[in-house]
């Protein structure tokens, strides 16, 4: 198993975990992380342990949700766009909500 | 007192509830769960104005039926809400306190008192901050040191402004607020230690947790010493007191068909009412019908009524299966199928209603409850030791735990045709960050206005308006061009900030929302710490008030039993009626005059007394040597008798 990189533009990377990783790895990285960089755990370096912390969480709300490591696994970040939040409430699909994303306000 | 003593100071965790409090320190490795003044380890949320003093807690409750629009209870009612709310506008039909706007475009609640016949008005977040002090002093007495830091509960389900003004109650109270935790979170920390999880497994706990006045549901999974919510629902307002008002309302349509008059307007019959009706609904956990009795309650006429247990579940069986979708909702949400769930966990005093345990457990197929930890001090239990893992004060087992908690709605902004576009959604690992980008409507538009929401409606105007702000000076180009990135952060409390910046002109923007709305100031938040420190000063001065009165009682209580102490050979009649009279007055004194007089009355009366007595003492011990003097030794103890006075 690769070691985790936070700075990795890859989810994967980011918990250390292989590709074929099962659910229960995933979730055993991911909390394995969680004690090393979540702010509670790092009171002299609160700012950057949260923004390392929010990564690593980042990646795991991905691949920790089926439907959404699928479409991470074929069009990676794209195919969660919008972050891992995923598409907005109301169950809209990824086309439209693409267009809503590029939609207007004022 | 040294410096070293002096610097050591307790993180406490306190469970602020709807209707009781309960406080817990972690020390020695292990959680104490505080008692009161009263030897109780709940503290009712009860403050009242009598007309001497301010009562906090369990003095307050006690005497609520003789002082019933001067006693405050149910503040987590209102914390955070406009009073225009509908659940507001519900309640204060209820409270026998009143209620009123603060006239601003807020319109938030203020409660309002009479003390010492001036009208006072409160905000829910200072009612709470006087619980939230009585619960500080009560760690402060058992510890023997200052408590300057604390973590407070929230339900799971209280929105933004909700839990910013419970942090601001903290601040108000004088108290460094470490961390807003959520209920469920807290109890399952409870569990946990308790159950020592040594698991490499994941394992699954529903927290089923309802209370006085709220009602959450959470879904954990548990992992060695990780504590990660994975769902949380619930209803911010469901608990014990919806029932007892059910209770009541069946009494009071009772009563009117006995002798056909309302007893509503009558605060203190209905106060008394009430309390027999939570009483009995207490009891029909353990019995299956009691009697609700209360003499003359109005107009004279005696109420009396027979309450089954089915009777009392008939009243509130719709408040029942309404508890059960939230139950169904987290589950769903966390993505499990009911037989993943490997404990139901308790928690809250209503969960001993035996319709609700039933109700659940038939919901998971017959599944056993785990009843192992305290309803009542759950909560308090997991604060305490989340307080001493912030604080880094706990020992290595304490140390290694961490808990991963959700936001409970989501969040996001309004867009073209009122959409809610979500940025956060619901059940999000806090803290987090969010980003889109959004771009503008019109051809040389310089300006975007940000409306934001929380909620799970998809359109905008169905959901919970929190803030705005406008991001100025885009530079000008066609629609559709700027790139705007809107960011949302929610930090390890559940508070949201959101800010905006356009990629061109590195313009930003930004606010933190629960500042914007019905939020208190940070100047509103210091003037409330300077009330409160004054009342402190004057709950210190009527303290002070008391004491010097009792001493005065005392020395009266001296007196008289010198005179008694003394027969007719060694204090002639004139002298024993003079002593005797002056006595008289003096008690007099105290039950006219000394009803309104303080500390420096009371001192000043005493010195009279004493002044008065020498001379008259003196004379007395004089006239004693003359006309006794046998020995020296009765003079000697005639003299110590005088100075006795």
């Amino acid at each position: 198993m690769p070691a985790p990189d936070v700075n990795s533009e890859d989810y994967y990377k980011v918990l250390g975990v292989d590709r074929t990783a099962s659910d229960s790895e995933i979730a055993k990285a991911y909390k394995k992380l969680a004690l090393k960089y979540h702010p509670d755990k790092n009171p002299e370096n609160k700012e950057k342990a949260e923004e390392d912390f929010k990564k690593i969480t980042e990646a795991y709300e991905v691949l920790h949700d089926g439907d959404k490591r699928k479409n991470y696994d074929q069009f990676g970040k794209a195919g969660i766009q919008g972050g891992p939040g995923g598409g907005p409430g109301g169950g809209v699909s990824f086309a439209e909500a693409d267009e809503i994303f590029k939609a207007f306000f004022g | 007192m040294q410096p070293a003593s002096e610097e050591k100071s307790y993180a406490v965790g306190i469970d602020l509830g709807t209707t009781y409090s309960c406080v817990g320190v972690y020390k020695d490795g292990e959680v104490q769960i505080i008692a009161n003044d009263q030897g109780n380890r709940t503290t009712p949320s009860y403050v009242a104005w009598t007309e001497q003093e301010r009562l906090l807690g369990d003095a307050a409750k006690n005497q609520v039926a003789s002082n019933p629009t001067n006693t405050v209870f149910d503040a987590k009612r209102l914390i955070g809400r406009r009073f225009d709310d509908p659940i507001v506008q519900a309640d204060l039909k209820l409270w026998p306190f009143k209620v009123v706007s603060d006239g601003t475009k807020d319109d938030k609640p203020l409660i309002e008192i009479f003390y010492q016949g001036v009208a006072k008005k409160f905000h829910p977040e200072e009612i709470s901050s006087m619980i939230l002090t009585k619960m500080k002093q009560t760690a402060e007495a058992y510890l023997g040191h200052r408590v300057r830091e604390a973590v407070i509960t929230v339900p799971a389900y209280f929105n933004d402004a909700q839990r910013q003004a419970t942090k601001d109650a903290g601040e108000i109270a004088g108290l460094r607020v470490l961390r807003i935790v959520n209920e469920p979170t807290a109890a399952a920390i409870a569990y946990g230690l308790d159950k020592s999880t040594s698991a490499q497994k994941e394992t699954h706990i529903l927290v089923f947790d309802m209370g006085g006045g709220t009602f959450d549901v959470s879904v954990l999974a548990i992992q060695e010493s990780v504590f990660e919510v994975k769902a949380t629902a619930g209803d911010p307002h469901l608990g014990g007191e919806d029932f007892d008002n059910r209770i009541l309302s069946h009494c009071i349509a009772d009563f009117r068909r006995k002798y056909q008059s309302d007893p509503t307007r009558n605060q203190r019959a209905v106060r008394r009412l009430r309390t027999q009706c939570e009483r009995a609904k207490r009891l029909l956990s353990t019995q299956t019908s009691v009697t609700i009795e209360v003499d003359s309650l109005h107009e004279g006429n005696d109420f009396s009524i027979r309450l089954s247990r089915a009777k009392f579940e008939e009243l509130c069986l719709d408040y029942f299966k309404k508890a059960m979708e939230p139950v169904e909702q987290c589950l769903k949400d966390s993505n499990l199928p009911q037989k993943a769930i490997s404990d139901i966990v308790m928690v809250g005093g209503s969960t001993r209603i035996p319709k609700v345990q039933e109700l659940i457990k038939a919901f998971f197929h017959g599944k056993e409850l785990c009843k192992s930890i305290n309803p009542d001090e759950a909560v308090a239990y997991g604060a305490a030791v989340q307080a001493a893992i912030v604080s880094g004060h706990g020992s290595e087992e304490v140390q290694n735990m961490l808990l991963l908690d959700v936001a409970p709605l989501s969040l996001g902004i309004e867009t073209a045709g009122g959409m809610m576009q979500v940025l956060i959604e619901r059940n999000s690992t806090v803290s987090t960050s969010k980003s889109q980008d959004f771009t503008t409507f019109e051809d040389y538009q310089d300006h975007v206005d940000i409306s934001v929401y929380e909620g799970e409606r998809a359109m905008v105007k169905d959901n919970n308006f929190l803030g705005k702000f406008t991001l100025k000076d885009i530079p000008k180009s066609l629609r559709g061009v700027p790139k705007i990135q809107v960011t949302f952060t929610i930090d390890t409390n559940g508070i949201l900030q959101v800010s905006a910046e356009d990629a061109k002109s590195n313009k930003k923007s930004e606010i933190q929302i629960a500042n914007e709305k019905g939020r208190l100031t940070q100047n509103d938040i210091q003037k409330m710490l300077q009330e409160a420190e004054k009342y402190k000063g004057e709950d210190e001065i009527s303290k002070g008030d008391m004491l010097a009165k009792e001493e005065l009682k005392v020395y009266f209580q001296r007196f008289d039993k010198g005179i008694q102490d003394l027969d007719a050979s060694k204090l002639q009649e004139q002298d024993r009626e003079r002593l005797e009279k002056k006595l008289a007055d003096a008690y007099h004194w105290l039950e006219h005059d000394g009803l309104k007089a303080g500390k420096p009355e009371f001192e000043a009366k005493q010195k009279e007394l004493q002044a008065v007595m020498n001379t008259e003492t003196w004379t007395f011990a004089g006239h004693l040597h003359s006309a006794l003097y046998r020995n020296d030794w009765e003079w000697r103890a005639a003299l110590l008798v005088c100075r006795e006075f």
